[in-house]
């Protein structure tokens, strides 16, 4: 019994010579102009300049690569320069305080302001450090003799 | 005691094309461009420029857009040229590159145009904002000045659209336009076959009759 099916129209049109397929092939075929043919043979003849800006990632990669490197000599080589120096071992002196620190200490009692230094004092004596507030009135008093220090003080 | 099974999700190989044969001559050349023949690119760009051109001209409905696109797709060309290997014919490979283009384009958009959605307080100043290929009347403007065939096709959904142009420009066959544009063997089968059959309906006066069979679509 012979096959009656019916092809469909979409087997038809892939068979080829459809009158659809003739009718768009009669239609105009427009072509790009030819400016944009010039910029792309060109540019595909020098595949280094692209057609467009691709981004900078190859150039962003080798920078980083090269401050990768940079930075690793910098570690690699850095600390060892200065290791002769630090080669002895140091003790670090360590000092804690409950409250403000007090101002270092100048190489002569003199050079610290009557002033600062009383106030300083006071500061002590208000964090209920009296025995260093004694001290330093002391040492105050060995500087500064004739300094008259207010009732208050 | 009753065993059970444990169901595991099916998963989906990417689709691996096998590599073919040197046969295809474009296919050739391409690769004599990947090793830095210069005159085998101009050779394939004298092929394929016009069925491209037109493909992406009547699939955005706008020379501006379509001459962006074009220049995108040679640029990509160009640009992964060294990683070619001709595992399909090269139209495939060309065509799919366009396809990509084309899908980014019309997200792009479509992102614009949310965007433009999003900030629908102020109407009068947005006006400018809508791509000039997606104003109602340029696209009625293209499709006037085309014939009845080529309105039609501009009127077809996107997705059809696509694969009749692909069929027409470039003679790839059904399983190559699934290939080209990503979507099973069925999809673009169905896809081609609603093109045609709407085509065809619209066009059923002015098409030679001796050629279509006598037929009445549901």
């Amino acid at each position: 019994m012979p096959d009656k099916r019916v092809p469909d129209e979409l087997e038809e049109y892939l068979a080829g010579e459809s009158a659809l397929s003739r009718q768009y092939r009669r239609e105009s075929a427009p072509m790009p102009p030819h400016a944009l043919d010039r910029l792309v043979l060109d540019a595909a003849a020098k595949p280094k300049t692209p057609l467009r800006a691709q981004g900078l990632a190859p150039l962003a990669f080798a920078a980083s690569v090269l401050l990768s490197v940079a930075l690793v000599l910098a570690l690699v080589f850095a600390p060892q320069a200065a290791k002769k120096a630090d080669d002895e071992p140091r003790v670090l002196k360590v000092s804690v305080y409950k409250s403000d620190p007090p101002r270092a200490a100048p190489a002569s009692p003199r050079e610290r302001k009557p002033a600062v230094w009383l106030e300083d004092i006071a500061a002590l004596r208000r964090a209920g450090r009296e025995r260093e507030a004694d001290v330093e009135m002391r040492r105050f008093r060995s500087a500064y003799p004739d300094y008259l220090i207010p009732v208050s003080e | 005691m009753s065993s059970r099974r444990l169901v595991l999700p099916q998963v989906v190989a990417p689709r691996m094309l096998p590599a073919m044969d040197l046969s295809d001559d474009d296919a050739g050349l391409m690769l004599r461009y990947r090793d830095g023949d210069a005159a085998a690119f101009s050779a394939l760009y004298a092929e394929y420029k016009g069925p491209l051109y037109r493909y992406l001209l009547r699939l955005v409905r706008n020379a501006g857009a379509a001459a962006d696109l074009f220049q995108e797709v040679w640029s990509r060309l160009v640009a992964t040229r060294a990683r070619y290997e001709p595992r399909a014919k090269f139209a495939t490979f060309l065509f799919h590159i366009a396809h990509n283009c084309a899908v980014d384009f019309f997200r792009r958009d479509a992102n614009l145009r949310g965007e433009i959605a999003a900030q629908d307080l102020d109407p009068p100043l947005l006006e400018p904002e809508v791509p000039e290929y997606q104003r109602p009347d340029r696209v009625a403007e293209f499709v006037e000045q085309q014939s009845a065939l080529l309105a039609a096709v501009a009127a077809l959904p996107h997705e059809q659209r696509e694969a009749f142009l692909l069929r027409e420009e470039t003679g790839l066959s059904v399983e190559e336009i699934a290939r080209v544009t990503d979507v099973p063997v069925e999809t673009a089968k169905s896809r081609l076959r609603y093109a045609i059959r709407k085509l065809q309906k619209s066009l059923s006066p002015m098409l030679d009759p001796g050629a279509l069979p006598a037929r009445t679509y549901a």
